[in-house]
Formats: structure tokens, sequence, C-alpha cells
């Protein structure tokens, strides 16, 4: 009966009891298929291994995203990966006929369907390289068209596929329809194309019915499979791996097509699951049954399943390419004829020359030892790569910088690809690249964040759009988004879902109820968890499942021309560049070269910084050339001053380097080295800052260990000490040490490497004392400590910031504001510069730019002229950058008419200008100008609201119409509103007198309380962390900004329970706390207790200081019954071997003070 | 210190007992002003006199009664004019009738917010704020051009009239009720246009009975859809002519849905609202050749007598008794 050899058993025989050793799931989806599949491909691999199944096919929905994790997974597992992926599919018949009916009308309220009905078929790789060649080709050919993927019908063929049509095909439908007419001519051009590839699948998921799933849709498949000799396979759909997984599935389907559960389809059948030999042989007897055909025919199905399964051969080694590498060809990257490593070494011998290194023994004998390295991996093409990107970037006249270990190799340097001098700075080229090192060497390069787009357009028009593809990004599931998936599909009210969303931190979605449990600040959310039943069980269900797939933010691939038969790719959704679907990871697994190109936005900054000086002074400033050792510039370091500096101005590090007192550039790079969770976790702070004051005796373990040990006064800092320590002692060499030193994070290799270390140290003479203090340095800092190449290469531009920040300030503020760097809220950067003398000079359309410039205020002081700060137009929020560029395009203005017939702004546009007084120089009063932007509108519109005339006054000033002017604190707030910014004065300053009141120490004041004095203390929250602390204890790290300065805070669990909620979902706050000093400039102040200060001060305004006295006097929640650790001594063990609370290094809950836009108070006649 | 504003606290459901309170509020003076959906005016000049007493001690014994007799309480301003009375409700609180005296108009409006002002809306009082003009004492400050250009000539004068405190509004007696709702709020959040058009169906034939049973006809059907998020969309459509016959009214309603084209829209409830209600022998009815129609009406007649005799859901459309 069914075709090809497989004969119908002779009548009269026996029937026979089906029995089969395993099953191949050839239709399984995993969560790869965005919101679809509820299980991750690894617990699919295992699930199939437990089950007894030797082969598993992935057939994503519009993705090969899962398929490298896949193969991994099934080689943990021993289970065979079969690959594929399930796409929508254009009809084969003449176009046009699918629109059936006509246009729906588009809705008033809630939006359209989403429409997911177009056919879907399977498809696997066959044949090995050429298979999964075809699934990449037509997977990036369905993403290529408009809309939603999907396959066109030009694309649809390939000699390395098997075709599943299952019940979502167009033939499928048909029969589903009771159609086997329609159906056999639907099969006609699917068999033209795929021939003896085509496979009808049948599913039986237990549903009623003759729908999809339905035991006679089953039926029907299978005896049309035998009447048309096509042969049919038995799947399962799998969309999750165990039983009971259906309603998360429900889930999903509402999330994809924003419906709530139950609307319009029916819920999933709950047997969508990869079920094992004996429960699917049950499936195949009763759908033969059912077809009409004897039980034991059941055996034929699931060989002509098995068979097929058989014949996808497409080894994820040979044919993914995993573990191979591909260099764009040499040709490419100016070797021209010659061979790479030809061109590499004569370009290096240039740059030595150029350099003029040529007179130095040392460097030649570095570079001639590189170069034998790199020979020996045949890397040479990568590096000419890379420095090919580098040059390109230069030309564009784009500021670029070599980051990571790269910038340890001299021929890197040589080449330009990166800034210090390794030999210089002592840096290993063993810890980037050695003979005993086979992986792929990483080199990542830093450049302006905003002009990143345009390098990856340099990258792609140099090398061709078929050999560069930019890395995705798969965003998963975490509590939040979880959260709100769910609760809409379980029809909740949108506001409680938002409000339970923003409850929580920044968490995984898997310790959703764990928090509830353990956190302070969810406390009063988990009193009331009963309600929202389900809730939190499908919460969990989510974690971590892909929702959506972003491009990378750094990483570019960069092959040969083989690239799109290697790898699937999809259009990014903004700037339509290639994407590949894997990931990071997948495409490292996969030996496909990636260039991380990272956009710094410091480096924006600063180039905007130059260029406004030069703009403004004409002089040019060369940063790369600025001399190290500047007076000035080490001075701002040391008194901690150091906001908006690279890599310097969190709290912890303006703590260390007040501690420090950094003095040279040598002490940077150490003071970046230490400030990492590994030399903070090992305190290594405390003995390096002893030694360094002198206030205790530098101890080497042995005098030979002097070389390495001297910068950091016997302090193991950096990986490079630790290389040369273990070649120093056992002589091995470099590149072992640096084998060595990877393998001392594993405490199982460490025991070996021990003993071997011990052996070595002895046969060199070392006595046993010695060997055991050295090996309890290595052994503690070893996995550790920071790679010095790192430090130097994020150094540089700390230098070149600080300098920038002591010689320029006004240009500093001016590219930080532009380019919004670093972690603080740009209001704190202008209450810095305010600190620091820089006049704030408000927005003007008549003089202000697109970007934050820089101004002359006033020459006659002294010799040097003071220069502002000047606003720009591009901070007025929902302006867009075409009206930025025409404002400033059409300056000057003469009037308000002029402006906005020349300016054409939008109407709200220009009435934020009008309130935050850049529209001042046309007339006094804001309002006015206001009413008189509203009439130009109408005016403009056709309508004729006051007369179309403007009545003026005094020519160019518009006149006033009586309207009383924005109050002083309605400016400020309209400022922030506005521009996110309090630009005319700091928003505290109007609550000085109520602080006064309160007894509140100043910023400036705090500095002079003694250790141990209880204070309070109030500002504007500025950022928020709960990093990882070495007590393993959970912190909350808290900045305020009070206008005179900041205050660090810190609280500890005990207190959690009385302040974190507060302190995470307020923005103005009010502690009492306990100042601690640590050194002179080392202060901060442990809170214990916190209120909100807008609501304090909203109750002094309306009922006086008794109701404040009253809401002071409420009891605060009293801490739980236990030590106060939310995680119940719960640690996580860190990879570097610490320890940390669960709940540390997250996101905290509340609003970024960033986002902030709004004041405390917004009276009815507010502005904004 | 003559006209009272009576708000009575209904749940929004209890919307149709207006009427019943209105005539509570007749027991005192003729002159009453229904403000659907719950609110009243009453001039009370006459019954002053008559009654010995002054508003405010009416008002005391207004609220009583509306207790007593409908379990309803309610909240009452008072003012020399209608306007000055609403402005008054806003102040009151149950049991405190807030009055104005007829002297201290100014004083009393000066720090009241705009939008305490009757008939400036939403959009009026958004257009005020923006300008700084959040009080009525502002208002009333500003440059009467200012005014017109802001929110036009005739309405800018008004508003700088009202806001001065000169009343020229009178209460204009208009019977009973105006309107009649219904609503049928959904237990989850409904996506199913069959179910929406369940519903609709129900509500038409309710409001058709009521209709009918009242004698009254209406002249514009409306029709709220709420959300999920607490937003609503409202049509409403005048009908052909003034009926009370459910057919018309469903195919009206069907109508005004239709329209509005929801597809992922996640419904919580649909509301009608038959509006301009006239009685029934006042309406015209345009005669037809097509027996249909007349055959549903008398249809219509029979049920509405089964359904008086064997209770509401004694004969109900078919797709509504699944």
């Amino acid at each position: 009966m069914f075709e090809c050899g497989v004969r119908v058993p002779a009548p009269g025989s026996p029937e026979r009891e089906v029995r089969v050793s395993g099953f191949a799931h050839l239709h399984t989806a995993s969560g790869f298929s965005l919101r679809y599949g509820a299980s991750h491909p690894e617990r699919l691999a295992e699930r199939a291994s437990e089950r007894g199944m030797d082969a598993l096919a992935l057939t994503d929905r519009d993705s090969l995203g899962g398929a490298v994790r896949f193969a991994k997974a099934c080689a943990g597992a021993g289970v065979r990966p079969l690959f594929g992926v399930e796409l929508a599919v254009e009809g084969f018949g003449p176009s046009g006929v699918k629109e059936a009916g006509g246009r729906r009308r588009v809705p008033v309220r809630g939006g359209a369907f989403v429409d997911d009905s177009t056919p879907r078929v399977t498809f696997l790789g066959r044949d090995g390289a050429r298979g999964w060649g075809d699934l990449c080709r037509i997977v990036s050919a369905a993403h290529g068209g408009e809309g939603p993927p999907m396959l066109p019908r030009e694309d649809n063929r390939g000699d390395g596929l098997i075709v599943l049509l299952g019940a979502d095909s167009d033939v499928g439908r048909a029969l589903a329809a009771g159609r086997p007419d329609r159906a056999a001519r639907l099969l006609v051009p699917w068999r033209e194309v795929y021939g003896d590839s085509l496979r009808l699948e049948a599913v039986w998921h237990g549903r009623k019915g003759t729908g999809p799933g339905s035991l006679r849709l089953a039926a029907r498949t299978v005896g049309f499979a035998a009447e048309q000799r096509v042969r049919p396979v038995l799947s399962n759909a799998v969309r999750y791996a165990d039983p009971g997984l259906g309603p998360v599935a429900d889930v999903l389907d509402a999330a994809r097509r924003l419906v709530p559960i139950g609307a319009g389809k029916e819920l999933d059948s709950g047997e969508a699951w990869l079920k094992g030999a004996g429960d699917m042989a049950r499936v195949a007897e009763r759908v033969v049954e059912a077809a009409g055909f004897r039980r034991d025919t059941a055996y034929r199905l699931l060989e002509q399943t098995g068979a097929t399964a058989a014949e996808c051969l497409v080894d994820p080694e040979d044919d993914l390419g995993m573990g191979t590498v591909h260099f764009p060809e040499p040709h490419l990257v100016g070797a021209g004829a010659r061979t790479a490593q030809r061109a590499l070494a004569s370009r290096a011998v240039a740059g030595m020359v150029l350099r003029g290194y040529d007179g130095r023994r040392a460097y030649w004998e570095r570079v001639h030892q590189e170069l034998d390295i790199i020979a020996h991996h045949g890397f040479a093409s990568y590096f000419l790569t890379v420095a090919q990107v580098v040059d390109d970037v230069r030309k564009m006249g784009i500021r670029v910088a070599a980051r990571g270990s790269g910038a340890g190799s001299l021929v890197n340097h040589l080449l330009g690809i990166a800034h210090a001098d390794p030999v210089e700075h002592g840096l290993l080229m063993e810890r980037f690249l050695s003979k005993r090192r086979p992986v792929l060497p990483d080199i990542d390069i830093d450049v302006e964040s905003a002009r990143r787009l345009e390098v990856y357009r340099a990258i792609i028009e140099r090398f061709g759009s078929e050999r560069v593809a930019t890395v995705s990004m798969p965003e998963t599931y975490r509590v939040r988004h979880a959260v709100r998936d769910v609760g809409a599909a379980l029809s909740m009210d949108p506001a409680d879902i938002d409000r339970i969303a923003k409850f929580f931190p920044h968490i995984r979605a898997r310790d959703a109820r764990a928090a509830l449990e353990e956190l302070p600040e969810l406390r009063k959310l988990a009193g009331e968890r009963e309600r929202y039943g389900r809730l939190w069980e499908l919460v969990e269900a989510l974690d971590a499942l892909p929702r959506g797939i972003a491009m990378h933010p750094c990483g570019v691939l960069l092959s040969d021309a083989s690239l799109l038969s290697r790898t699937p790719v999809m259009p990014t959704s903004g700037e339509g560049f290639p994407m590949s679907q894997f990931d990071k990871d997948d495409v490292e697994d996969l030996g496909l070269l990636k260039l991380d190109v990272l956009g710094v936005r410091m480096q924006s900054a600063m180039a905007h910084a130059v260029a406004e000086v030069e703009r403004a002074t004409g002089e040019r400033i060369d940063l790369d050339r600025v001399e190290d050792g500047d007076p000035a510039t080490y001075r701002l370091v040391r008194s901690a001053e150091t906001l908006g500096c690279f890599q310097i101005e969190s709290p912890g590090q303006r703590d260390l380097v007040g501690r420090l007192q950094p003095a040279t550039f040598h002490d940077l790079v150490v003071d970046i080295s230490l400030f990492r969770p590994g030399p903070v976790a090992a305190d290594m702070v405390r003995p390096f800052i002893e030694a360094r004051h002198g206030r205790a005796p530098i101890r080497y373990p042995h005098p030979d260990l002097e070389g390495p040990l001297r910068e950091t006064y016997g302090v193991v800092v950096f990986h490079e000490q630790i290389i040369d320590i273990v070649h120093i002692m056992t002589g091995c060499g470099r590149d072992e040490a640096d084998r060595v030193r990877r393998g001392l994070s594993d405490p199982e290799s460490q025991g070996r490497i021990r003993v071997w270390f011990a052996q070595h140290a002895a046969a060199k003479g070392y006595d046993a004392e010695t060997i055991g203090r050295t090996w309890e340095i290595v052994e503690a800092f070893g996995s550790y400590g920071f790679c010095k190449a790192h430090a130097v290469a994020f150094a540089v531009p700390t230098y070149q910031s600080a300098w920038l920040k002591a010689h320029h300030p006004a240009a500093f503020y001016a590219g930080l504001l532009t380019h919004d760097p670093g972690m603080y809220p740009k209001r704190l950067l202008l209450a810095d510069a305010r600190r620091r003398g820089v006049p704030i000079l408000p927005l003007d359309v008549n003089v202000s730019g697109v970007a934050h410039r820089i101004e002359l205020v006033s020459e006659s002081r002294g010799v040097k002229g003071v220069w502002g700060l000047r606003l720009a137009l591009s901070d007025v929020h929902g302006i867009s950058e075409a009206e930025a560029a025409r404002i400033a395009d059409g300056q000057p203005y003469a009037s308000l008419l002029d402006f906005w017939e020349r300016g054409r702004p939008s109407r709200p546009l220009a009435q934020r200008l009008a309130q935050v007084g850049a529209l001042d120089a046309f007339g006094a009063n804001r309002r006015d100008l206001q009413l008189h932007l509203t009439e130009l509108h109408r005016g403009a519109r056709g309508k004729g609201g006051g007369g179309g005339q403007l009545p003026l006054a005094g020519g160019r000033k518009t006149a006033a119409a009586g309207l009383p002017d924005l109050t002083s604190a309605e400016r400020l707030s309209a400022e922030l509103g506005v521009l996110s910014m309090d630009a005319s004065r700091n928003l505290m300053d109007d609550h000085r007198a109520f602080l006064d009141e309160l007894g509140v120490v100043s910023a400036r004041r705090l500095r002079e309380a003694r250790h141990g004095e209880t204070v309070l203390v109030a500002g504007a929250k500025a950022a928020t962390q709960t990093p990882p602390i070495r007590s393993g204890k959970r912190v909350i790290f808290s900045t305020l900004d009070d206008g005179t300065g900041l205050v660090d805070l810190a609280f500890f669990d005990d207190s959690h329970d009385a302040c974190a909620h507060t302190v995470f979902h307020s923005w103005l706050l009010l502690v009492r706390g306990v100042v601690q000093r640590r050194g002179p400039r080392s202060l901060s102040v442990v809170g214990s207790a916190a209120w909100n200060l807008a609501e304090l001060v909203e109750l002094r305004a309306e009922g006086g200081l008794d109701e404040v006295a009253a809401r002071l006097a409420e009891p605060v929640a009293a801490p739980a019954g236990d030590d106060g650790d939310p995680a119940r001594g719960r640690r996580i063990q860190m990879p570097t071997g610490y320890e940390m609370n669960p709940w540390a290094d997250l996101r905290p809950a509340g609003q970024e003070p960033s986002q902030v836009r709004k004041l405390w108070h917004q009276s009815p006649g507010s502005a904004g | 210190m003559t006209i009272l504003c009576v708000r009575f606290q209904l749940p929004p459901t209890r919307e149709a007992a207006l009427p019943g309170l209105l005539g509570l509020l007749e027991d005192f003076t003729p002159v009453v002003q229904a403000l659907p959906p719950d609110a009243a005016l009453a001039d009370l000049r006459g019954a002053e006199r008559y009654f010995g007493r002054d508003a405010v001690e009416l008002a005391s014994v207004i609220r009583v009664r509306a207790l007593a007799h409908h379990g309803v309480d309610c909240v009452i301003g008072a003012g020399p004019g209608p306007m000055l009375a609403r402005v008054a409700l806003g102040e009151a609180r149950p049991g405190v009738t807030c009055a104005v005296p007829e002297d201290a108009v100014p004083g009393f409006l000066a720090d009241k917010p705009v939008a305490a002002l009757p008939g400036v809306g939403a959009a009026t009082a958004r257009t005020l704020c923006e300008y700084g003009l959040d009080t009525l004492g502002l208002v009333a400050a500003a440059p009467l051009s200012t005014l017109q250009r802001l929110v036009g000539v005739k309405a800018g004068r008004e508003l700088r009239e009202k806001a001065g405190g000169v009343d020229r509004g009178r209460v204009v007696p208009n019977g009973v009720s105006r309107s009649l709702a219904t609503e049928r709020p959904f237990t989850r959040d409904e996506l199913d246009p069959d179910r929406h058009r369940r519903a609709l169906l129900s509500a038409a034939e309710e409001l058709g009975a009521r209709l009918r049973a009242l004698d009254k006809v209406c002249r514009t059907l409306a029709l709220t859809v709420r959300y999920a998020d607490r937003s609503s969309t409202t049509r409403s459509r005048t009908l052909k002519e003034p009926t009370a016959h459910s057919a018309a009214l469903t195919r009206a309603a069907y109508g005004m849905y239709e329209a509005l084209g929801l597809q992922r829209a996640r419904v919580r409830a649909v509301a009608l609202r038959a509006e301009g209600l006239d009685p029934a022998e006042q309406a015209s009815y345009q005669l037809t050749f097509d027996p249909l129609d007349e055959k549903a009406r008398r249809i219509e007649e029979v049920a509405d007598r089964a359904r008086a005799k064997f209770g509401p859901h004694a004969v109900m459309p078919g797709s509504l008794a699944a």
C-alpha cells in the first residue's frame, strides 16, 4: 500500500503487535520558535535521551537559531540531531487568490488580529552540507521579504531538503476541509519540486472533529498518502518536552497572537509533548486503524518515519562547520597576490620602522616570535582583517581603540590596532595567543558609539554582504516581561499587571516566587499573591524562553564567501543589516570569525569635546598625543571628583581613587584592575593600599619574583604576573604558564597543577617553604586577577577623559551631555558642572545648536576666558533630528513669527521650547508666547483663530496677552519635563528651608562630619545598585545629589525591611544614617531609615510640620523574624570562587532616575 | 440660595432609578431639571415660603427622604443660581450641604479650579490650565480678549461672566428622565464578536421592553464599549424615526458595533443608552406595505404581554435562550 516497496501483509497473516525500539520525532519546536515552543532545546535533547530515542529533529518556526545549542546538547545526551525548520510558505497557486474576502475595517481600538494563517510546512535538511546550506538559504529567503517571514514560491526548492506536509500545510487544510480532490490538486506542484523527498505528516493529539490534531484528519492523511503514493510519516508536532505544559503553550499562543487565552481558538490539547516510542506506537495503531488498515500496518508507518529520520544526515561537525575557521579571502585584506602571512610580516616590519623600534633588538625578537605563533595557527588573515577594519574606521575620522587581550600583541600594535606599546607596559603575547592555545583569539575594538552603525556599513561595504553579518541576541523572558505577557493572557486588569511588573527587580522569571518570599521590598505584593492564582507558576514556566531577537550591540561576523550557506541571515528591524540568527556563543562554536566592534559612548563624548574646542577656539587637541603625567589631571583624579570620567566615576571607584591616590598612568591601570569583582572579593585592595602608602612592608615570596611583583608592591593584581611567577618558578615557558593559569579556576585541575608546580619548582631549586608560599598566592589570586592588557586599554580613555575634565571642562560636559555616557542621569552631570564653576547657559533657539556647545562667557576675568555650556536642542523632549537641524540651520530668528515660519517646529515642540524659555528672546512672558504659538498654529491650518495677524508691539517683541507667567517652580518643573534636567538651578534648592527645619546635613558639610555620627541627609537619587559583595550579603548602594555635592549611601540587610521599597521606588529621599569614614576622602552614610522626601514636602506644604511629624511617627515595617538576610543564607557560588547573595547584582526595581521627567508634585496649572 | 443641586449616589447599575428620585424632588417644587445620569436641579423659590424653611433645611429633608424612601444617599449644593449650586455641589459631602451666600460669590469662586465650572469640560480646562489660568479667580482677572483668543469669542465671554459669578441660568423643568440605560458586563476579557452581539441583542431587548412599559420612544441610541484598561469608546446614532421597537434598536446597536471594527480589543462590558425620550403617542411611524414589520411588532406586543404575565424571561430571542 505505501509506496517504495512496502508490501501489504499477506491476507490472513496473524495480527502482530507493533514493537519498535525507538521513535524519531521529526517535527519539534523549541523555545527558539518565538512565543510558540515552550521548552529549551537542551531540555528536549535531554528528554529524548531519557525516553530512549536515538534521533531528534529540531524544526523551529522561522529560525535555525537554536540549532547550535541543540547540536551541543544532543552530543552531550547521546542523541543524533536532525536539523530543520518550519516555515510559512507562499502557495504554488496563481498569486492573488489567497486574498479571500475584502479588507477588514480598521479597528477603532485594540488593533487587528495577528495573522498567522499562512500555511506552514516543515523542512528537514537531508544531505550533509548541502542540506544545511539549503536550510540556511530558505530561512534567509523567508526573512527577505516584507511583513512576517514567508518563503517565496521561487525559493521553495532544494535538493538537500525533505518536506513534511502536515495539518497546517495547504494540502493538510484541504484534507481537513474534506476535500481530497483539492488536496490532490495542491499536491501536484509539491511533488514536481520535491519528488521523492515529499512526506505527508500525520499527527494525532486526541482532538475531536476533523481539524489539526484530530484522529480523522490523521487517518485521512494516511489514507491520502497511500492513494497518492506519497510516503506518510507520524509525528507529534512537539511544542514542549514534558506532559502538563499545555497551559504554558496556551500562554505563548496568547502572547504571540496578542489576545487573552481562549479567545477565538481552542486551547492546546496538552498532547504535544515529546512522547516516547511506546506512546507513539499506540498513536500509530489508532491512526492506521482509523484509516481502515489493519493494526500491524502501524509498523510500516513507524518504519517510514524511522527511514525518513535515517535519511536526514546533517553532521554538526562536518556540515555545520563547527570547529573549523573561515577567514575572509587574503586578497580582500590587502595581501594582493601574496600569502596572508607574508603580507602580515611585511606590514609588521613597516610598523617597526615607522614607530622607530627598528634599532631595538628586544622588539625584533618579539615580532619574530609572534609572527611565528601566528603562522603556526594560520591566523594571519585574521590580523590583516582586523587591521583593515581599523584602517578603514580611522580613515573615516572615527576614534578607535583596541581593547582586550589583543593589546598584549606587538604585532597588533605595529599594525595600528592597539594603541599602547605592549613591550613598554609589560604585556604578554601569551595571554592573547600561544602555540598551546588553539582557540580563536579575540580582538575587540572600541569606536565612537554615535558612529557605530557607520562602521558596520563600512565593513559591509569593504567585504561584501555575502561575507558579513551582525550577530543576534535572543531577548529572553525575565520576570517583568513574563508577568506582563502571562497577565495579559489571563485577562488580568492592565493596571494590576503594570503594578506587579514594576514591583519586581530585574530578576529571572524562575525566581519569581522565591523573590516574593525573600525580598523585603516585595512583601506587600507577597501578601496578595494568592489573588493571582496561576500567574506565578506560568511566569516561572516562561523563564529564559526567547521572546524576540535583536541585533547584538557589538558582534560582527566576518567570513569568506561561503557565509550564507553556513548561517541563516535575516535583516535587522531598524537598519536592515544582515543579521545571523545565531548568537555570539553559537557563532564561536561554528568557527565564524567574530570581530567585536563596541560602540563606546565615552569615545563619542571625547570626540565631541575635542570638536567643540576646535570649533570655538581653533585649538586642535590630539588626545592620543596628550603627554602622560599631567599634574592637573592627577590632581583631579586624586580629589575623587571624577564624575563622568571613564571607568572611575562609580561611587565605589570614587572611593577607591580617593584611597589609592593615583599619580601615574600605571596607578590608573592598577586602580582599574583592582576595581573588579575578583580582586574586591579576594581582598586585594586593602593590602595594596597599605603597601602603597608605606603602612605595610612590601613582601615577595622569593627575591626572584621581585621582577614581576615590584610594580604592584608585592600584591598580585594582573594575570600577567601569575604567568610570570609560574614561568619563573617552573621554567615552563609563558605559553604553558598561561594554560596553567586558566586551569586554576577549575578545582579539579587545580589539584593536578599543584603537584606539577611543586615538582618543577623543586627541580629548579626552590625550597619547600618558598614553593608553599608562592603556591598560596598563585592559588588565591590566580583566577581572580585582571588581564593587564585589558586594564591598559581601559586606562587610556580614563586618562584622556580626566585630562579633558581638568583642562576643558565646558567642552567635556558638552560631550558627556550630548552622548550621555556613564551611569548617572544627565541632571547630575549638570549639577557637577555647576559645582565646578562651568556656567550653564539656557536653551535659546537663536544660539543653541543641535548638540551641546561651549560658549565664551567672559574674557575679562583673568587671562583665560570662562567657557560656558550652552544646552542643546536635541535634549528637548520629542524633538526629531530633522527638526533640531532645521532650527539650528535657520538661526538667527528675528521674531516669533520668523521662527515659526522658518524653523517650522511642530506645535507641541514650539510649546515646549516656550516653556523652557528658549523663545524668551521674542517676548518676556512664556505663557503669552504659548498663546501666540497656538494662534500661529491655528492660522497655519487655515482656521484663522485670532484674525491670522499677530498683535505686535515694538516691532520684534511679541505683544503681551496678560496671562500669568510661569512661576519659578513651574519653570523648574518644565525644565525637568522637557529637558529632563534642572537647568536653571538645582531642584533641591527649593526645599532648602524645609531641609533646614529638619536639620538635614548638606553634602558639603557632611565632609566635616565625624565617623559614627548619626545624620540626616536628603537629595535626588542618582543611581541605585545592588552589586555583588564580598560578604555575600545584599547591600543597596545609592547616591544622592543635593546640589552641594554627592552623598553615597549604603543600606545593609538589617535595614532592608524598613527602607528597601522606599529607596527603590522614590526619587527624592530623606535618609537617616551613620557616617562612615575610611580615609580623608572616603566617606559614606550607612542608612537606617528612609522616607520619600517628595511626600514629606507635600505634607509640609499642605499640613505644616505637624503632618510631617505624624508621618515620621508612623511605625516602619518590622524586620522579619530572622537575621534579616532575605536569602536565608542561600548563596550563589560564582565561577571565580566567591559567594554571592542570589539577589545581588540585579538591576533594581523602580524607575531609572534618568527617566524621571516629573517633579514631585504637579499642580493643575503647572506646565508640562 | 434658592436653587439646589442634588446628586444621588447611585451605583452605575441603578441608573434607571433616577425618575423615581426626581419624583421625590417634585414633592417640593414643580421646577425640577434632571441632570442625567444621577443628579437634578431644583428651584425652591416657592417652596421656601410654602414650607417655611430655607433651602439648606429643605436639603436635609430631601436627604432624609431619599434615604428613607429609596435607600439612596445624596449630596446637595445650594446657591443663588443653577451654576453656583452645581459648583457648590463639588464642595458638598453627604450630610453637609454646601451653600453659596449671594454676597460672597466671587470669593467663593476665586480659588476653585476651572473644571469645577459647569460647561467647562476636560478640553477647555486643559487649555486654560496650559496657560496658567487654573483657578476661576485668574480666569476672571484675565483680559476678555485673551480669553476669547483661548476658547473662542462666545465661550470666552460666557466663561468670564461665569467665573465672575454672574449666573444667568435658570432651572428648566424637563419632566422625567430623558434617558434609559443598561449595561452588559463580561466576566473576563471578551474578544468574541458573537458574544458581543449577543450582549447587544439582550441589552436592546431590555431597553425596548422598558421603553414600551413606560410608553416612551427614543430618538437616539448610544453604544458604549468598555475595555480592560478602563477606557471606553462611545458612539451614538439618531434613529430614522423615534421608536421603542426592539428590532429597530438592535439593528442600530449592531450597526454601531460593526462600525467599530473591533478585533483584538479586550472588551469588558457593552452598554446601551436610549436618549431623547418622548411619549409614544407623539411618535411618528412610517407605515409600509411590507407585512413583515407589522408582524414583528405584533409578535413583540404579544411577547410583552407574555412577559408581563410570566416574568421577564418567559419570551426571548432564540439566540439568547441557548
